[in-house]
């Protein structure tokens, strides 16, 4: 019992000594402001924020200066700027980048919500709310929007989104296994990736033929722990191929490893050891290659591919001491005589 | 295993990059890189030119080529040997946009990955229509990029995808692939994507192609995550069947159909304002092998804006002959005025060695500098063991510009 007590308590001691680490004790003087406070007291969003209607305010936030702050606390608990702890400094600059990516008046919005500001910005009457940014659903609950966002025209609202640099909150597919789970997220929605991500963004990684390097590589400094060829990825590559078969071909064309193998000096030839365990081919029929091949075909194809292709012509051939290549699920719509491969074995060669 | 340390070589990688990162509506972006590594597996020598316009919100234009050297003779691009000089073009492509969205018309070299066709870097055309009701009907035809304007792997391909949207709840599309090589058929595809979010917290998203010329699901995908609060779940599940996923025109495109299947969960949890969870579970099977895998990844930021931090990675493979547990850690600190401090380390242990030693150790460990002014600078060390090498050192280094003009 003792000594339960007392991993409890080196527990919480532990907790209570990592809650700044965590972020769960304040670390900065600043705090999300307190605008709930003010809304109950009766003071009105326009009395701080003034001059929202006025026309040039186009690109202005409005944010209250001090001297703003001291009309009404005129004795203040302090003489320091009152932005330093009364609101957050990266949430101002956050919403100072919103703003200059978006077209935006609050003159029009601020007459037809008869003043009532907190119809869009939600979070004013909350009490700890550190962000009162409205969400582009909120937008949409008074804008027939619903148009633009099919026909992916972000233009009409937004300022060079691709620069703004901030996924909207209902970007979900950033905060999961990105690596694996993008490919199906973006498959009914390229264009809409696309109002941010450029082109050479997408070529990077798979356009693999032409790229002058793995961007992971060429930034070797700006660590993550997300990405699919990081860290020592050349020392597992052949792991990680044989743990997904085909999952290379997404990138990598057939014959694509005997290139980088033959350039590296690491391969048959080259190497002082063939990748091939021993029986891997045999005249048994327990040679270990046919199974592999089967498995993953597309490993073959990445050294054997193209005219490495005749090494298994030699004996599979129609007739050959290989016998039928072909396993199990094999069917085929090709002429077995006219179309490649199928002539290879079947017809008269390539 | 090669008994000594590797012999180094100096390579100057000099990778020199005109970029135009982005444009915003009254500016042009522009950037340089010059990266340079001892001991490089990969091009030794770089010259770098991107350009990027989005000035008139009708049009963009962005590029990148690159030309590069290593002065060893043993070539820059794959199969190149003996050369020194090389180069290619990544990306070079315009986009005209008709107003209010009605469509877009791409050109030249680009990235085409539409519905259930896989991502496709090719020279050609790509244009989308969209109709007010939510159609939209994408058309496309080129040929597949071939690496240093060589000859190419297929002679050309076509294809399309026409799209319905519900609402703004969700997509689906229906897709056409058809490629040929030196006339014979190389892929024909078809596919269908599906895209939903039934309710705003729930999202899901599916895709398959299904093969013409081999009868069969060449490849299937879906997801469905759900977020609440600082938790975020994930179901997923796909199919691939190598043999269809290859070039019709390959001859291990007919050793038959043993697919790989994984179904499985990633959770996401914000722990904490600051330390981020990411847990992931699969089974799987490969050519009918059971296994699966599993990781865990917990990332703690040290301050505010995520500057600093720590992480690592636990993870274990099992399945069919793909059999090892790895660990990784990572820590990024900054300095002060722009200096940052960064290492990774990893740690991989394959079950079954096979004369490649038993512990496949790499680290590195960075130093990088930015200036506000749109200068960067990094110096990196890394050392590994690898499966072919006992020891291997290598140094790197970049040097970065961006520029942006009016």
């Amino acid at each position: 019992m003792r000594a339960r007590l007392t991993l409890v308590m080196v527990l919480c001691l532990a907790l209570a000594a990592c809650a700044s680490v965590l972020g769960l004790g304040r670390t900065s003087p600043s705090r999300p402001f307190e605008h709930r406070a003010h809304v109950d007291k009766g003071v009105s969003c326009v009395q701080c924020h003034a001059g929202m209607g006025a026309a040039d305010a186009k690109l202005k936030l409005h944010l209250p200066t001090t001297a703003d702050c001291r009309r009404c606390h005129q004795k203040p608990h302090d003489e320091r700027t009152c932005s330093g702890c009364h609101g957050e400094a990266h949430v101002r600059a956050e919403t100072e980048l919103a703003r200059s990516h978006s077209r935006f008046e609050h003159g029009p919005h601020l007459r037809a919500a008869k003043g009532d500001c907190v119809r869009c910005h939600l979070g004013a009457g909350e009490a700890r709310a550190a962000v009162l940014r409205p969400s582009m659903a909120t937008c949409f609950g008074c804008h027939e929007h619903q148009g633009d966002w099919r026909a992916r025209d972000c233009d009409r609202c937004h300022v060079d989104l691709a620069r703004e640099s901030t996924p909207p909150s209902s970007h979900l597919v950033h905060e999961g296994d990105f690596v694996r789970e993008h490919g199906v997220r973006a498959a009914g929605a390229r264009d809409l990736c696309a109002a941010c991500h450029s082109e050479r963004q997408c070529a990077g990684c798979h356009g693999a033929k032409t790229a002058p390097g793995l961007p992971a590589r060429l930034r070797f400094d700006e660590i993550r722990l997300s990405g699919l060829h990081r860290a020592g990825f050349r020392s597992r590559h052949a792991e990680e191929a044989r743990a997904q078969p085909g999952m290379c071909t997404t990138c990598h064309a057939d014959g694509a490893c005997v290139e980088c193998h033959q350039r590296t000096r690491v391969a048959p030839g080259i190497a002082p050891r063939s990748p091939h365990p021993a029986g891997w081919i045999s005249a048994s029929r327990g040679s270990l290659h046919g199974p592999e091949a089967r498995r993953d075909p597309a490993a073959c194809a990445g050294c054997h591919g193209g005219a490495g292709e005749q090494l298994c012509v030699g004996c599979h051939k129609v007739g050959g001491a290989g016998g039928s290549p072909h396993g199990r699920g094999f069917t085929s719509t090709k002429d077995r005589l006219r179309d490649q491969p199928c002539r290879m074995c079947h017809g008269v060669g390539p | 295993m090669a008994p000594l340390v590797r012999r180094a070589p100096i390579l100057v990688l000099a990778f020199v990059g005109l970029r135009t990162l982005d444009a915003s509506a009254q500016s042009l972006r522009l950037g340089a890189d010059a990266v340079a590594q001892t001991n490089a597996p990969s091009p030794a020598g770089l010259l770098v030119l991107q350009g990027e316009d989005r000035r008139r919100t009708w049009l963009s234009v962005e590029g990148l080529v690159w030309t590069g050297a290593r002065p060893d003779g043993a070539g820059t691009s794959p199969g190149e040997h003996g050369r020194n000089v090389d180069g290619d073009i990544l990306s070079l492509s315009g986009r005209l946009r008709a107003p209010r969205g009605l469509g877009d018309l791409r050109g030249g070299r680009f990235v085409l990955s539409t519905g259930a066709i896989r991502p496709i870097h090719m020279d050609g055309l790509a244009a989308l229509a969209r109709a007010p009701s939510g159609t939209s009907v994408e058309v496309f035809g080129g040929t597949p990029v071939a690496a240093r304007l060589r000859d190419r792997s297929y002679d050309w391909l076509v294809g399309g995808r026409v799209a319905q949207s519900v609402s703004t709840r969700g997509v689906l599309g229906l897709s056409y692939l058809g490629r040929r090589s030196r006339g014979d058929i190389a892929d024909e595809e078809i596919g269908a994507d599906l895209a939903m979010v039934p309710v705003r917290w729930i999202d899901l998203a599916a895709r398959s192609a299904y093969d013409l010329s081999s009868p069969g699901v060449a490849d299937a995908h879906a997801s469905v995550a759900a977020r609440r609060a600082s938790l975020r779940v994930e179901a997923f599940a796909s199919h691939r069947s190598p043999g269809r996923l290859l070039p019709a025109t390959s001859l291990f495109s007919v050793l038959g159909d043993l697919p790989s299947r994984t179904a499985g969960a990633t959770v996401r949890w914000d722990a904490a304002p600051r330390l981020d969870l990411l847990a992931s579970a699969a089974g799987q099977t490969v050519g009918g092998d059971p296994g699966g895998n599993a990781w865990l990844r917990a990332t703690l930021r040290l301050d505010d804006g995520g500057e600093g931090r720590l992480g690592v990675e636990a993870r274990r493979q099992d399945v069919s002959s793909a059999r090892w547990t790895g660990l990784r850690l990572i820590g990024a600190h900054p300095l002060g005025r722009g200096l940052r401090v960064s290492s990774e380390l990893e740690l991989v242990l394959p079950d079954a060695p096979r004369g490649r030693g038993a512990v496949w150790p790499w680290g590195l460990l960075a130093l990088g500098w930015r200036s506000g002014t749109g200068w960067e600078a990094a110096g990196a060390v890394e050392a590994a063991s690898t499966p072919e090498r006992r020891a291997e050192v290598n140094a790197l280094a970049r040097l970065s510009r961006t520029l942006e003009l009016p």
